[in-house]
């Protein structure tokens, strides 16, 4: 039954994908080249960043792997959370799932269907980033092609599929217990438990330690970590990846292979656990669900008037001001589109409060402006998270209601222009704040102190700007107004081409100021005398390539709302 | 208003009062997707007060006509005016004077029934005051009750189509297009929306109508349009429906099989 009905969700993926009309083959090209030039140029980093690294500024191969197991931990805690949440609404509120619950197909079939679906779903560009990156990590290594198949098989794979395993055992710890306690009890207490785990995981590895220990001991850096114990790290998954990928580095495969059949054992486990959790509860926790969605329903009370009441007045002209407000409760009413929020903005924070504590006391050019530079991208990749995530799929989630914008006195320019600033309002604050946070480490110098801040925070303007207008521009133009899953919106293939995209944007702005970092980090540390219109130019061309952009996104988006409904 | 309608478009709309002012004109509309024509030189007018219904089987390109004329398909070829106003060149205008009531009738699923009138009300610029009597109105007239302030997402398909007229009937438009408005609705909730559909219509408001009930189409309409194959291939009164009917076997149903026939 599972492949029968495998079949055919497969024949309506490919017919849906496999279109050869002009347009249809013009835009899958254009895929192509955006995904091709994206793995490129993850291959190109991942490559420049190992020789760097280990070449140039002598980090160890250990503690270079020490940051692997960091981003690993990282990128297993997004895929875990990503999972839940998406998850919740394949599983449990799917139409596709009340239509297969009327059939005879065992529920244990229909949960593992939904469940490879949302896996596979959700993970594709996550699977091309990391075999990218393996194939740029690995090639510095000179790796053989069927070590890099292996890594990817065997580790890589099992690794994410883990901790979806683990995404969907805790959703389904979530229902049954949100049916004796409530959601919401449930949903602050799970909120405790990862922040507790992400507490202790980076109370063991904290970066900002690591970066200052690399400032301590360097450059024998490699001697100090290979002598410390990892601690509680040894029981996470992340550090066996990153165990393994270290002895295959080092050539010593046979230390590597405990770590990857370890991993690919308890990822075994894993599934087991769930297929046999899923066939006892799935369908129970689905009535749960229902229960949970029915406690939701309350008759709101007209007493009490707020300032976003649509009775109360405002400062806004009517259209404005009803478009905010219904995408504001339209937001707020929406669990899946606030949790994350919170979530994201919580890690913003601690990223933030993290970098702007770092102590970076050793003089050496290259580790600070490499550090600063890490930052850097890592600011922009969050802007561009959040841009992609919140932003893109605001056309779209208008779903087929938007009749009714469409069919009213209200142009479609004032539509996107409203949506536009919305969005920009959101991702802006963001943006500067961790520009403004990941410059503080760095203001030692004072005569140049507000040079490097106000470059940051420009930049973050323009980032912002284009970040927000190109996701909601190609949002419009992607837009599936049948999807009404916010998440899903936003990883669909139109989201991960706009996404690809933008980082080729944040590439071309850390180019831009690259130079000026680079002069700004001799002037603090060789005494050269700083050349300011290096800013100043890097600026313009930030502002001219920004403007650009955004303009594009404008017109793509403004276009998509014109367009038949 | 009224310029350049065609003999072909009069000859379409012979049985036409030509004292009233034309509030929805359709002047050789086409409308292709790709190779395929939905919609072929469709030529249509429909005075102040009129009652329209617009029959025809399925993919007939009833829904197609309705989006042309709301705005939110744009024609291939030819022009729509709608009050007056030219619904590509003048949108925002004619939008103002128009009601369009869609055949599945979408809300915002987290907001209450209330707010989204509210929301409607917004668009359509009706002040504070004013739009919180229309509201109030509505919600009596449409027997929604306590519903109004439960999120839409709880609503039956009858409570949703209540909430949608609704909505359409707040600014006080010059015309309405309504597609489909019967389905899901329970007989009361029929019977409200016939009887709100003829006040309207005799206070001059003109009303086109798609559906799939003959019977409701005889009940209500002053003129009624059959489209098959994108084509307007029958157009006439009631009157002269009944004259129709008495060339068949007296039924409304064989005209329309037999108008319809491939």
């Amino acid at each position: 039954m599972f492949f029968h009905l495998f079949y055919y969700k497969l024949i309506s993926f490919l017919k849906t994908a496999v279109d050869k009309r002009a347009v249809s083959v013009v835009r899958a090209l254009a895929s192509f080249l955006v995904f091709l030039g994206f793995a490129y140029s993850a291959y190109t980093f991942a490559f420049a960043a190992t020789r760097f690294l280990l070449e140039h500024t002598r980090t160890g191969l250990y503690l270079y792997h020490t940051f692997i197991s960091m981003l690993l931990f990282v990128l297993f805690i997004a895929v875990n959370l990503g999972n839940i949440i998406v998850s919740y609404s394949t599983l449990y509120r799917s139409s596709e799932v009340n239509f297969l619950l009327t059939k005879p197909v065992s529920f244990t079939t229909i949960f593992a269907l939904k469940f490879f679906d949302n896996f596979f779903y959700s993970s594709t560009t996550l699977f091309v980033v990391a075999f990218m990156a393996l194939y740029g990590y690995g090639s510095y290594f000179g790796y053989p092609w069927y070590l890099f198949a292996g890594i990817m098989l065997f580790v890589l794979i099992p690794f994410m599929f883990l901790s979806a395993c683990l995404a969907v055992l805790v959703l389904m710890a979530i229902m049954k217990l949100a049916g004796k306690i409530g959601f919401r009890k449930v949903m602050a207490g799970l909120f405790a438990l990862y922040f507790f785990f992400i507490y202790l995981f980076f109370d063991s590895s904290n970066p900002v330690t690591l970066v200052e220990k690399i400032n301590r001991y360097y450059p024998n850096v490699d001697a100090y970590f290979l002598h410390t114990a990892p601690g509680i790290l040894e029981y996470l998954p992340n550090h066996w990846v990153a165990q393994c990928l270290f002895y295959v580095a080092r050539g010593d495969v046979v230390h590597a292979l405990p770590y990857a059949g370890f991993l690919l054992a308890v990822t075994i486990a894993a599934f087991s656990i769930l297929i046999y959790v899923a066939d006892r509860y799935y369908y129970r926790s689905w009535l749960v669900s229902l229960e949970v969605q029915s406690a939701t329903r309350k008759i709101y009370d007209q007493a009490h008037r707020h300032f976003m009441d649509f009775r109360s007045r405002s400062i806004f002209p009517s259209q404005i001001e009803v478009m905010i407000k219904k995408e504001f409760f339209s937001f707020i009413r929406e669990a899946s589109q606030w949790i994350h929020l919170v979530v994201m903005i919580i890690l913003t924070g601690l990223f933030a409060v993290s970098v702007s504590n770092i102590n970076l006391n050793l003089h050496v050019m290259d580790v600070q402006m490499l550090t600063y530079l890490v930052m850097f991208v890592f600011g922009g990749f969050m802007v561009s998270s959040l841009a992609l995530r919140f932003v893109f799929p605001m056309i779209g989630l208008e779903g087929q209601t938007f009749w009714a914008l469409r069919s009213s006195p209200m142009n479609g320019r004032k539509i996107f222009l409203i949506k536009f600033l919305l969005g920009f309002a959101l991702i802006l604050p963001i943006a500067e704040y961790i520009a403004i946070a990941s410059n503080i480490p760095f203001m030692s110098l004072p005569a140049l102190r507000p040079l490097l801040l106000w470059s940051g925070v420009f930049t973050a303007f323009w980032m912002s700007l284009t970040m927000v207008a190109f996701n909601l521009g190609f949002g419009g133009f992607f837009a599936n107004y049948l999807e009404r899953n916010p998440i899903r919106a936003a990883s669909s293939q139109g989201a991960t081409l706009t996404f690809l995209a933008t980082l080729l944007y944040l590439i071309a702005v850390v180019t831009s100021i690259l130079i000026p970092v680079s002069a700004y980090f001799e002037t603090l540390f060789r005494f050269k005398l700083l050349d300011r219109n290096l800013f100043l130019i890097a600026g313009v061309l930030i502002a001219v390539l920004s403007s650009f952009l955004s303009f594009i996104g404008f017109l793509i988006g403004h276009r998509s709302i014109r367009r038949d409904f | 208003m009224g310029d350049g309608i065609d003999a072909s478009m009069e000859e379409t709309n012979r049985s036409l009062p030509k004292t009233d002012p034309l509030m929805i004109q359709i002047q050789d509309v086409t409308k292709k997707f790709g190779s395929f024509t939905a919609v072929d030189k469709l030529s249509l007018i429909i005075p102040k007060g009129e009652f329209f219904g617009f029959l025809g089987p399925n993919g007939a390109g009833k829904t197609t006509t309705i989006k042309m004329i709301v705005g939110l398909f744009a024609p291939t070829s030819g022009g729509i005016r709608v009050n007056g106003w030219d619904i590509v060149k003048q949108p925002m205008e004619a939008k103002q004077s128009l009601a369009y009531v869609p055949d599945v009738p979408f809300l915002y699923e987290k907001l209450t029934g209330r707010e989204f009138l509210y929301f409607i009300g917004g668009l359509f610029k009706i002040p504070k005051p004013v739009l919180k009597n229309r509201i109030d109105e509505l919600i009596d007239h449409f027997e929604i009750g306590s519903w109004v302030d439960r999120r839409t997402e709880d609503y039956s398909q009858g409570m949703k189509q209540r909430t949608t007229i609704a909505a359409a009937l707040l600014h006080t438009p010059q015309s309405i297009i309504i597609d489909e408005p019967m389905i899901g609705l329970d007989p009361r909730s029929a019977k409200i929306v016939r009887e709100t559909l003829r006040e309207q219509s005799q206070s001059g408001v003109s009303i086109l109508m798609s559906t799939h009930s003959l019977p409701v189409a005889e009940e209500l309409c002053d003129r009624i349009g059959i489209i098959n194959e994108g084509k307007l291939v029958f157009c006439d009164t009631r009157e002269q429906l009944q004259r129709d009917k008495l060339r068949y076997d007296g039924k409304f149903e064989s005209v329309f099989l037999e108008v319809t026939k491939q």
